[in-house]
């Protein structure tokens, strides 16, 4: 019975700082939306639109970087070793994951619909993540279409493996095939070197996306595990 | 080593002899590419557009769509009474099933890249270039690597309740290189550009190949462990 109270413990310290984490990241949101909407200055070619740029750029840190990086890291150590909690990070990565590349996928065309003159324009990075979105999907369809629930964490695992090698290389290829073509002028990604305060803003972004984004998953880890216990407790209930 | 290759080529000869005795997918998959080809050449206008400028995207997709067609039933026959658990009790390792697997899936590849090409070339009546050599290189590269992804996903979709549904959605983004290269090099070859342009793509549709067959061997047996 003491693993049994371990194993409590732990669930109420992720909890603990499941709250903390995510009451922190969502100050942090308030601060930045405060920074985006009064504080800093309008950027002088593109304009007000530009302000989504300290939406958008976080969202795709954490979706496309963090979380990506955490769902093939934990895929790989979840074969390895075949603990559970390695793959309850995992999906729990994942989660979050397409909710901020979902993000990137709204804001970058809203964006440039107003800078390039048009929703979307084959852009290299927003091409790569519209696939890795698609990476995310088939992760969560392999979960949850296998009757043997450890089948399907050990299927999701090696999408999450081969998404991952594969993702620089169709980040490669798209962005050949975008090079390939004579870039027209509206389309210019370019973005212009930043300015402290722009740049302060971006990092409050980058912080409070952070923040918020390892305390939603703290949550969905949290859920993962109360969920294992329950069916735990269920089983030997059962047995008993 | 010996062994080993004689366990691959022992899952291989026995899946290409079912076929060739079935020949239930390669009639699939080449009934398949007649059928596109009779819809593309209604679905394009030639006054608008000339067949021979988009024919290497056409007959990169025919090969991606017949191929998912093909490779989705991989494991479909030995999933009817319990046949692969019997697969899976030889004594030989998961690697050399996966390779074997591949080796089966790839022969059968090329013959419909050859049905493609037989079929593109009459209906739209194309010329292959200079170097048909290497364009068929070219084709049998990216095949290489589209099959080795295909097949670990192929062992995948099976164990689902979706099954063969749900291949497209795993394999599509993952093959976004093979299509890009693949058909960007067997444009330029159709367009007799020079052989120097189309290295840079043999390249990379090779490296593809031997990690998607590194990897692939790598993860089969947790895929098909039980």
């Amino acid at each position: 019975m003491k693993s049994h109270e371990a194993a409590e413990a732990a669930g109420s310290g992720i909890r603990w700082l499941a709250v903390g984490m995510s009451m922190l990241g969502l100050a942090l949101m308030l601060l930045l939306h405060w920074e985006v909407f009064f504080w800093v200055n309008t950027e002088s070619t593109m304009g007000v639109v530009q302000r989504i740029f300290y939406i958008h750029v976080p969202a795709a840190w954490v979706g496309v970087y963090l979380a990506f990086g955490i769902v093939a890291l934990c895929s790989a150590v979840y074969l390895w070793l075949g603990d559970e909690r390695v793959d309850m990070a995992a999906v729990a990565a994942a989660e979050g994951g397409m909710v901020f590349t979902t993000i990137v996928l709204l804001t970058g065309p809203l964006w440039g619909k107003i800078a390039w003159g048009t929703y979307w324009a084959w852009d290299p990075r927003l091409t790569s993540t519209l696939l890795l979105w698609f990476i995310y999907l088939g992760y969560f369809i392999v979960r949850s279409s296998t009757e043997n629930p450890e089948r399907g964490r050990r299927f999701a695992a090696v999408v999450g493996i081969v998404g991952a090698l594969d993702l620089p290389l169709i980040h490669l290829s798209v962005t050949w095939f975008r090079s390939l073509h004579p870039q027209p002028v509206v389309l210019k990604p370019e973005r212009p070197t930043l300015d402290p305060d722009m740049l302060m803003t971006l990092m409050t972004g980058l912080l409070a996306f952070t923040v918020l984004f390892l305390g939603l998953i703290a949550f969905r880890y949290g859920l993962e595990r109360s969920r294992w216990n329950l069916e735990l407790r269920t089983r030997r209930a059962g047995s008993a | 080593m010996k062994l080993y290759l004689a366990q691959l080529w022992a899952v291989a000869w026995k899946d290409l002899m079912i076929e060739f005795r079935s020949r239930e997918r390669v009639g699939a998959m080449a009934g398949f590419t007649v059928l596109v080809g009779v819809l593309f050449n209604y679905a394009i206008d030639p006054t608008l557009v000339r067949p021979e400028d988009i024919a290497s995207g056409l007959i990169w997709l025919t090969i991606v769509f017949a191929g998912t067609l093909g490779l989705g039933r991989t494991f479909e026959l030995e999933a009817q009474d319990g046949a692969f658990q019997g697969v899976l009790m030889t004594p030989a390792p998961r690697d050399a099933l996966f390779l074997g697997k591949v080796l089966s899936n790839y022969v059968i590849l090329l013959v419909v890249v050859f049905i493609v090409l037989g079929v593109f070339g009459l209906f739209f009546s194309l010329d292959w270039g200079s170097s048909p050599g290497t364009l068929v290189g070219v084709l049998a590269l990216g095949a290489l690597g589209f099959v080795a992804v295909g097949t670990l996903f192929s062992a995948v979709s099976s164990g689902t309740a979706m099954g063969v549904a749900l291949l497209p959605i795993l394999l599509f983004p993952l093959l976004v290189p093979v299509v890009i290269y693949g058909t960007s090099a067997t444009g330029r070859l159709l367009a007799d550009r020079p052989l120097a342009e189309v290295d840079g793509q043999l390249r990379i549709l090779g490296a593809f190949a031997l990690v998607a067959l590194a990897v692939g061997a790598g993860l089969f047996r947790y895929v098909v462990e039980e």
